[in-house]
């Protein structure tokens, strides 16, 4: 047994030391053989014009996929990838919906094999946008995108805090609360109002979350405004110590002040054996 | 003890050849005559014979007065059911009449029933989940608001108060309602439902005014922020629910729709409370299974394939009702996603691997563990409460206090424990800034501002970091002692939320310390959370295969049984060692006589003869209407052994006689109520015109004996009481034992078991009582079985 592992080892290595000068060869005319069998296979019967859109939906799709990784921190993909993102969606409407002399471009490409690369990619790429809910930022009458007028009005509020903030942002950081208190809380509202949902993850646009996220850490955390807060409180102790306290003083009122209740009286039960015993001490007596 | 006991009993017996020779010979006197009635209330009894305790059974020292809050004593307020089918001529006859045809219609009526039952518990679950979501709601948007202005101003006092108000002023609506309308509906009412399933008739259990408190108290428990949940009563309310259908009238309405007269028996309905149980369980936490399972477990002793299969379609309707009733009510109509009250989300399956099933059986000590304190503080409230705290205003306003506190302890927890989160990460309803950066929202505000139902969701799902394990520590400790407060108020909630709350808590905290102590392995928060839940509760409630199968069936996934099972065993193991079952623990300080599963182990030397009670009064075949209506003035028995007259009609002479069948006291009230009785004995009796509806109409509320007006003249008539009466019921001979009785009476649910000498003479009669008051105790590893005093005080 040992013997004929050792002579295939021997041997697959021999082989491979065979291979190696010719490994890029092979590869070569391996994938001229597997082209020349696409060609045959696709182009007699499909035909190029769904190619041609196939390879600009790529393109769009890698411009689409290049700009949101790059504007994802901080995240601003919303706003400057809407043109990408239109063609690339336009481009894989047009995708579905071409018919070249009877053929529809949706049927050569889309749910043909176990992996469906095409959709795969798409739904991939456009589930980061839909997460994000990018489409809420926009107005999409027609089609064609415009930014909402509260869109709009929040990116004003919200670089005007941005400029107060950096413009009175000293080191000793007293005078900046007070000063963009008001535009905050009126940015803070209006944010406020944006979504019917408490969280706001519902249907807000990430870009405008991001943002409303950064200046409020900014404002709560690293110019620490929000101390405002932390009051101490004192009527709000007091009144929570009396209420706990009250259960304790109602038990030992009713426990000590109580009415003292008659104990129940225990059951006499009729047994046998009482009545003979019963019958017994009535004959001595009796005797 | 022992010891001394035989002296005594060889000293005082030894005339007589042996314990059992008076059973044969006719010294004893029976009490068929009047002379006999008055006799018996100057018994007197003998220090002698208080010690006597059957052999090597623990009795207590003799005592005159009992302390109240004691769990061994029994009432002799409760009286049993009569499951057991009286075959007199009135139901061969209506057999007869009836025919097959007759089955096959309440068969199919049976079914029908069924499917209503199902239904109409849905319903109330529907409606019950509608209005605590609905009102939770409006609460909690209004203290937030509130909240939110009056953080910045400095005056928190005010949103604190109005929360305190608002608990209060819910609380004591609910409250009211069960201290001065209805006291039965307050607690969970599964202990009452077990009792009622075991074959104890707890009075008023099953009534519609007490749904009516039920369903109004439960939803204002919760509206009113107690540690409370609504899974329980709704498994009371589905009892009630089952008991009123299947009936066809409600006394308390006056109203009779004249169907279902047929079912007009305690064996029927019994048999459908526990099918109504189980659709309330079902409704309650989605789990059509767990439902048959729970009824299984904790009630019916007397159980058959027919009807397992009736509850199991009656749980399937229920939790399908619900489900359409709710989806619909959350906007997406047939989409049936919301089978039950109880819905814990759909938990991923986990992977668990051979290590861990330590850690899941350490978890279910620590549930045990903790569940037996929850019980043992529980207890001594309990007790603290039956004796101090009786009247009425006195438990409304304790139930108001706790509500004031549990309000403080949220907001407390809130104040003080500044646990941050930054919004949108979890799902949060009502995101409360407090203290918090702004973007962020205080945890334990989250937590405390909506159901504990969603709390559970939160503390089941919420991702790792969610929660500090301070503010977890500190919320479990609230929690735990809230809830074990909180059961057991005049208020109806139950406990089955509050304990998956407080269990999830600590089995997330728990979580965190691992992932603390491996850093390198990633801990799935959610499958310690839900196995703390589980262990917590099984730690309580000590129920094993229903509870199993009702969190699988709540979470929706059945590859995590393995961990849940482990879990829940060792949390039944070591909560055993120390002390009993919440249920138990209150059907024992109810002094209810359940009996148990098994009989008392070692007991075959204690033989019926011990165990009757002696002076049996009987009637004869054919009675005097005016002695009958005596006895049933003088004693409070239920049922009455019919015997045959004596040979000579002497007073002086008395002599056992020779058993023909069983009357019951409901049937003799019937009787009377309808003077059935004629003038001359010697009558032929065929002009009467009797059935068994006659006896149905009254059911289940005879009027008592001091309610109907007889005349002098009708006491000298005479009754036959051979066509009405059992002619055949189950008897035992006096050297029975009692694991023989126990068995008799738990499989065939009796009520009484006369007991006859050799020639089939009654010389006794074992009722519930007589044998519930032998029990078996356990603790820390050791057992032994008392012998219970009884009271008709308590």
């Amino acid at each position: 047994m040992f013997k004929f592992c050792v002579l295939f080892v021997i041997i697959s290595i021999f082989v491979k030391l065979e291979a190696n000068p010719e490994n890029d060869d092979i590869y070569y005319s391996q994938s001229q053989v597997i082209l020349r069998d696409n060609g045959i296979r696709y182009s007699s019967s499909y035909p190029s014009q769904c190619f041609e859109i196939l390879k600009e939906f790529a393109e769009n799709a890698s411009n689409f996929t290049l700009c949101t990784i790059l504007h994802a921190r901080p995240i601003t993909l919303c706003e400057k990838c809407i043109k990408d993102y239109v063609k690339f969606r336009d481009k894989y409407k047009e995708l579905l919906v071409s018919v070249v002399n009877g053929t529809s471009c949706k049927s050569i490409f889309l749910s043909q094999d176990r992996l469906n690369a095409v959709q795969e990619y798409h739904d991939n790429i456009l589930s980061v946008w839909d997460k994000g809910n990018c489409n809420d930022c926009y107005n999409w009458t027609l089609g064609i995108p415009s930014l909402k007028s509260t869109t709009i009005d929040f990116y004003r509020m919200s670089n005007d805090t941005k400029d107060c903030i950096s413009k009175y942002n000293d080191p000793d950081n007293s005078e900046v609360c007070n000063k963009c208190m008001q535009i905050y809380e009126q940015l803070d509202e209006f944010y406020k109002t944006l979504s019917s949902d408490s969280i706001g993850v519902d249907s807000v646009c990430m870009d405008i979350v991001d943002s409303m996220n950064a200046t409020r850490s900014t404002w709560s955390k690293t110019l620490n405004c929000c101390n405002l807060r932390r009051t101490p409180e004192v009527v709000f102790l007091s009144c929570a110590g009396i209420i706990s306290f009250l259960p304790i003083l109602y038990y030992i009122t009713v426990r000590y002040c109580g009415p003292i209740r008659d104990l129940p009286n225990v059951l006499k039960q009729s047994r046998f054996k009482q009545t003979i015993l019963r019958g017994l001490s009535i004959e001595s007596r009796s005797d | 003890m022992s010891n001394s006991t035989t002296q005594i009993m060889e000293e005082t017996v030894s005339e007589t050849t042996s314990d059992t020779a008076p059973l044969v010979s006719s010294e004893v006197p029976s009490s068929s005559n009047y002379t006999q009635l008055n006799h018996t209330s100057d018994i007197q009894e003998t220090v002698e014979d208080e010690l006597q305790g059957s052999h090597g059974v623990r009795r207590r020292q003799p005592i005159q007065k009992i302390e109240p809050g004691s769990m061994n004593t029994l009432s002799a307020k409760y009286e049993s059911l009569d499951y057991d089918t009286c075959e007199n001529h009135l139901l061969l006859d209506e057999e007869r009449k009836r025919g097959y045809a007759f089955i096959v219609w309440k068969d199919i009526a049976r079914w029908v029933i069924v499917l209503l039952i199902g239904v109409i518990t849905a319903l109330i679950a529907f409606i019950i989940d509608i209005c605590i979501e609905e009102f939770s709601k409006i609460k909690y948007k209004q203290l937030k608001k509130s909240v939110d202005t009056y953080v910045m101003l400095d005056k928190l006092y005010i949103p604190y108060l109005l929360w305190v108000l608002s608990n209060i002023c819910v609380v004591f609506i609910g409250s009211m309602l069960v201290a001065y309308v209805e006291p039965v509906a307050a607690g969970s009412g599964i202990p009452q439902v077990k009792c009622y399933l075991n074959g104890v008739k707890v009075s008023r259990v099953v009534r519609i005014k007490t749904l009516f408190v039920k369903a109004v108290g439960v939803i204002t428990a919760v509206v009113g922020g107690l540690a409370g949940g609504k899974e329980g009563p709704m498994i009371h309310s589905g009892a009630v629910v089952a008991a009123g259908i299947s009936q066809g009238k409600s006394t308390t309405f006056n109203k009779d729709f004249k169907i279902f007269q047929y079912f007009r028996e305690d064996h029927e309905k019994r048999d459908f409370v526990s099918g109504g149980a189980a659709a309330g369980v079902s409704a309650a936490f989605g789990a059509p299974i767990g439902g048959v399972l729970f009824s299984l477990e904790e009630g019916t002793s007397f159980w058959n394939q027919g009807l397992t299969w009736r509850t199991f379609f009656g749980t399937v309707v229920s939790t399908f009702t619900l489900n359409i009733a709710l989806s619909a009510y959350h906007g997406h109509p047939g989409e049936l996603s919301y089978p039950g009250l109880l819905n814990l989300g759909k938990m991923e399956p986990f992977p668990f691997q051979f290590y861990e099933l330590p850690v899941f059986m350490f978890f279910g000590m620590v549930g045990g563990v903790l569940g037996a304190l929850w019980n043992y503080i529980n207890y001594r409230l309990s007790v603290f409460r039956i004796r101090y705290i009786r009247s009425p205003w006195l438990r409304v306003v304790e139930a108001c206090l706790v509500a004031a506190v549990t309000a403080t302890c949220g907001f407390l927890m809130m104040f003080v424990l500044d646990d941050c989160r930054p919004l949108g990460e979890d799902p949060t309803k009502v995101p409360l800034q407090l203290f918090c950066a702004d973007g962020e929202y205080n945890t334990m505000a989250a937590i405390w501002f909506q159901t504990p139902e969603a709390s559970v969701r939160s503390f089941l799902h919420d991702p790792m970091g969610s929660y500090k394990p301070l503010s977890l520590l500190v919320f479990v400790i609230c929690y735990f002692l809230l809830s074990t407060w909180t059961f057991g108020l005049a208020v109806s909630s139950g406990l089955f939320i509050p304990n998956l709350l407080t269990g999830a808590a600590w089995g997330r905290m728990l979580a965190i310390l691992i992932q603390y102590m491996l850093p390198s392995n990633t801990v799935n928060p959610a499958k310690y959370a839900l196995v703390g839940a589980a262990a917590q509760l099984g730690g309580v409630v000590r129920m094993t295969i229903s509870l199993t199968v009702i969190i699988i069936e709540t979470t929706g996934q059945i590859s995590n049984a393995l961990p849940i099972i482990i879990t829940l065993v060792v949390a039944k193991w070591t909560g055993d060692f120390f002390n009993e079952g919440i249920y138990d623990i209150h059907i024992q300080l109810a002094g209810v006589p359940l009996l148990p599963w098994e009989p008392p182990p070692l007991a075959h030397n204690i033989y019926a003869s011990e165990v009757m009670s002696h002076p049996v009064f009987t009637l004869r075949t054919v009675e005097n209407v005016g002695h009958i209506v005596e006895l049933l003035r003088v004693v409070s028995y239920n049922g009455f052994p019919v015997v045959d007259p004596p040979l000579a009609d002497d007073a002086e002479v008395t002599t056992y006689k020779r058993l023909r069948g069983m009357i019951l006291r409901s049937q003799l009230i019937v009787l009377l109520q309808n003077k059935i009785y004629n003038e001359n004995a010697n009558t032929t009796w065929s002009n009467f015109n009797v059935d068994m509806n006659m006896f149905r109409k009254e059911y289940p509320r005879y009027p008592s004996i001091e309610e109907l007006e007889i005349s002098d003249w009708e006491k000298t008539c005479t009754i036959d009481l051979r066509p009405f009466m059992n002619p055949s019921p189950y008897t035992l001979p006096h050297r029975a034992s009692l694991p023989r009785l126990f068995r008799l009476f738990r499989a065939l649910g009796l009520r009484h078991l006369p007991i006859v000498n050799d020639l089939n003479e009654v010389v006794g009669m074992v009722t519930r009582k007589d044998i519930a008051r032998y029990r078996v105790w356990r603790h820390r590893g050791h057992m032994g079985m008392e012998e219970l005093l009884l009271s008709s005080e308590i």
